[in-house]
């Protein structure tokens, strides 16, 4: 006991737990619907990963914070919207140049949230209520009701969701998860490795103590707020990429899709601690489930809409009935472990 | 220590005003490296404004500040910890979700752009070891005791090379072996050449880690002295000489019959064997420091947070008070020292908050509030208690402090107790509106009312009270007559120079 509990940290056994979840679901729906798992079952759940997931890892750098950003859905719907705009009067517009507008317009858009969470010093949750409103406003306002037409894009973007890095079998593992792959690893690195990221965890952990630390708090909460508007710039290209028919409407609903997915995936909404694989592993639940619900006619469709609702509810209630436990579990042990440590020094 | 050392850091005429309280006044003090010098002061004193300009969460208004010799400005903690100046205080300031390593190194700008993370275990294993500390870097600070994580806090100082570590009651919570082995860890700072000041509420252990104490009283440095030059009877003499500015106008009240009889009275881990009677017309002031638990004595007869051991005995009949509203249909009201927060309900009219609690009274059968009622008793205490207000129907958030209080007292007096608990009645309320809630509470004795005041104000309480009961980290330490209680007598006890057996 005491050398697997010096193995696994509590949050590593939470992602093991998750891949045993996604192993169950997959082995449940298999049972119950016939030819369940094919090919055109995996690209469609890994292309609507894809866009989720770069979700979750900007909303999990806010999260870590201690914060909440509503206004994802909003920007993703107003990149979309706008930067499909823009290519459709420029159609030889440069991929990277499409891309670099995409992540700048997104994170603009959160530079506003973070100005007022981190230096105004409004909740972030009223603060986001109020730019998923204002966003989502804005791109009605000037969008004329007009809607972004897939024959008018040019056709680099159009294929590119079904440009394909290499296949296994039937599968293909396509350029756009290769994209949210990268991502997810870029910043479970960042959240490992780099100062900035490790101060992400401690000013969820502690924010009275982050003020009297010494580092610059504020301007770490501001710079979260910035990559996740910029992350959500990214997913909303994606989403032009996808769908290529964009109307007022795009990408509503996403705010709760990346909540859900971070807070299954174990990222605190206490802050101080989650990691992006398990935000990713969030993602493909959540993913999962919603695609596999649509196929099982014993679920009705109305019920289908509260499954997010009851897999946060449940998450958050494993999180502070068992996580916590186990923490502090460890924490005593890895202190026992220290007094054994000390006593043989001792000795 | 070198008395002829350059002070590390030096504070001069530094003054700071907040409102209408002059919260340090004229201070000049400086720390020299290698000593350890301890502030020590009432509540109230200046003590924890004169660490807060030290760490850059305040600016004085006037005064200077010199690091080594050299002018510095600081404007915040990032400032004060460039400068070389840390304080951990009395809550440590750890991360909870990270290792004792990171929490270390957190604060490092230094350490390059990537986490070395066994780089930074060893870093952090070679200060604990320095320290003599005996911590895995690898461990969360989750599951810590305070005293680990204070030592994780002086290791951080430590690995930033700090000058001047402030301990703000760093022993408050802490068990006797483990103040032990903090003042070890203070020694060998101050052996390694750092200046330590240590704020501390027990005279006891002031004496014993000290080099220096300094004295504040009222915002002023009343004294600084090397250690052999000072006692706890020194110490304490500087820290209440105060001239009794105020006056009292003590009626003298024939003692009536037994109210309310208290016996052994505790709640578990906050306070334990409290004894003491209250009768009607009788004043029975409760002294004690930040921490005693007088309060949690009050909450506790009030019902907030009952009592689990013990008896109250309330005219002669034994209750078990388990909420307020079983204190209130008893006859026991309390008046709460945070007025802002508990007390009134700001936005409401001052006639809404006057009948809250006894709402029930102002109600139509069909459960409508009697309004030109509930005006009637507004302004009737509006009245007798000279409260100033346009209308009863002012919002209480627009009255001044003394007002608001006198809002509060009316509130409690409407529904007629026969005991009335009053915590720090007249904190943060200037001269003149003090003077009256004094006179007040005086009437409400010479009607019949069994009062306790609880009251950081030590002239207050000597000048109000019939006796005066000490507390001292939940303990009850000594009841005074009015005859013989003093200043020094009452802060002696509470600073636990002495315990004094009562038979109640």
């Amino acid at each position: 006991m005491k050398n697997l509990m010096r193995r696994f940290a509590p949050d590593q056994i939470r992602e093991l737990v998750l891949l045993v979840l996604i192993a169950v679901i997959l082995l449940f729906f298999n049972s119950q619907i016939e030819n369940y798992f094919n090919a055109r079952f995996f690209n469609r759940v890994s292309a609507s990963v894809s866009i989720v997931g770069v979700l979750a890892i900007a909303q999990t750098l806010v999260f870590l914070t201690r914060n909440y950003d509503l206004s994802i859905g909003s920007i993703v719907g107003f990149t979309a919207f706008f930067v499909g705009q823009y290519l459709v009067a420029h159609n030889d517009m440069h991929p990277v140049l499409v891309v670099l507008m995409a992540i700048g317009m997104g994170a603009l858009m959160g530079s506003v949230n973070g100005l007022f969470v981190a230096y105004g010093r409004i909740p972030s949750i009223i603060v986001t209520l109020g730019t998923l409103a204002l966003y989502r406003t804005i791109l009605v306002e000037f969008s004329n009701a007009q809607t972004i037409l897939t024959a008018k894009l040019p056709d680099w973007i159009v294929d590119m969701p079904r440009l394909n890095i290499f296949s296994v079998g039937d599968l293909d593992f396509r350029f756009m998860v290769g994209v949210m792959l990268l991502v997810v690893i870029v910043f479970q690195l960042v959240f490992r490795y780099l100062p900035y990221g490790r101060r992400l965890y401690a000013i969820g952990s502690n924010p009275d103590a982050a003020r009297m630390a010494g580092f610059p708090a504020q301007r770490i909460v501001f710079t979260a707020y910035i990559l996740c508007g910029a992350l959500s710039g990214l997913a909303g290209f994606m989403f032009l990429s996808r769908f290529g028919n964009v109307t007022v409407v795009a990408g509503q609903g996403l705010e709760i899709s990346s909540i859900a997915a971070v807070v299954v995936g174990g990222v605190s909404n206490n802050g101080g601690s989650g990691s992006a694989i398990g935000a990713l592993m969030g993602a493909i639940i959540i993913d999962l489930i919603e695609n596999s619900l649509i196929r099982w006619p014993v679920i009705s469709e109305f019920w289908r809409d509260s499954i997010l609702g009851i897999l946060i509810l449940l998450a958050v209630a494993s999180d502070t009935l068992v996580m916590s436990r186990l923490r502090n579990m460890w924490a005593r042990s890895e202190l026992q472990l220290t007094a054994v440590h000390a006593e043989k020094q001792d000795k | 220590m070198n008395k002829n050392s350059v002070p590390v850091l030096e504070m001069r005429h530094i003054s700071k005003q907040f409102d209408m309280t002059q919260a340090l006044d004229d201070v000049t003090f400086s720390l020299h490296p290698g000593e350890i010098h301890a502030l020590v002061g009432e509540n109230g004193a200046g003590k924890s404004t004169l660490i807060k300009i030290m760490t850059g969460v305040y600016r004085p208004d006037q005064g200077e500040i010199l690091l080594n010799g050299n002018h510095i400005q600081i404007h915040n903690s990032l400032d004060a910890q460039k400068h070389g100046i840390a304080a951990i205080y009395q809550e440590p300031m750890t991360f909870p979700d990270l290792n004792v390593a990171e929490n270390i190194f957190i604060s490092h700008e230094d350490r390059g752009s990537v986490v070395n993370w066994n780089k930074m275990v060893t870093d952090a294993e070679k200060i604990l070891d320095q320290l003599g500390v005996k911590l895995n870097p690898r461990a969360q600070a989750r599951g810590l005791t305070l005293a680990a994580q204070q030592a994780v806090e002086i290791a951080k100082a430590i690995s930033l090379n700090v000058q001047v570590l402030i301990m703000d009651e760093p022993t408050a919570s802490l068990s006797v072996h483990e103040v032990s082995q903090l003042f070890k860890l203070a020694r060998s700072l101050r052996d390694k050449g750092v200046a330590v000041l240590f704020i501390g509420h027990r005279l006891e252990e002031v004496l014993e880690i000290a080099d220096r104490v300094t004295v504040l009283r009222d915002g002023k440095l009343i004294s600084s002295a090397h250690r052999a030059e000072v006692t706890v009877d020194t110490i304490i003499r500087d820290m209440v000489g105060r001239n009794v500015e105020e006056f009292f106008n003590k009626k003298t009240v024939e003692k009536g019959d037994l109210l309310v009889s208290v016996r052994n009275l505790g709640r578990e881990n906050i306070f334990q064997n409290v004894n003491f009677d209250v009768h009607r017309g009788e004043i029975l002031g409760f002294a004690g420091l930040i921490g005693s638990r007088r309060t949690d004595v009050g909450l506790a007869l009030f019902g907030i947070e009952p009592a689990d051991s013990g008896e109250i005995v309330f005219e002669g009949k034994s209750r078990k008070i388990g909420s307020p509203q079983e204190a209130l249909s008893l006859g026991i009201a309390y008046a709460t020292e945070d007025r802002r927060q508990l007390g009134l309900t700001m936005p409401m009219s001052i006639a809404s908050n006057i009948t809250l609690p006894t709402l029930k009274k102002y109600l139509t059968k069909l459960g409508l509030i009697r309004q030109n009622e509930e005006a009637a008793t507004a302004e009737e205490y509006r009245k007798k208690l000279e409260l100033r207000a346009p209308s009863v129907f002012s919002a209480v958030e627009n009255l001044s402090g003394g007002n608001q209080q006198k809002v509060m007292l009316s509130k409690w007096l409407n529904a007629n107790p026969k005991l009335l608990i009053l915590d720090e009645p007249t904190r943060g309320i200037d001269i003149g509106a003090k003077v009256e809630v004094h006179h007040i509470v005086n009437e409400l004795a010479a009607q019949g009312l069994g009062v306790i005041l609880i009251s950081s104000d030590l002239p207050e309480v000597l000048g109000m009270s019939d006796r005066i009961l000490v507390m001292r980290e939940g303990r009850q330490m000594a009841i005074f007559d009015r005859a013989e209680a003093t200043e020094e007598k009452i802060m002696t006890a509470a600073m636990g120079q002495q315990r004094e057996e009562v038979p109640a």
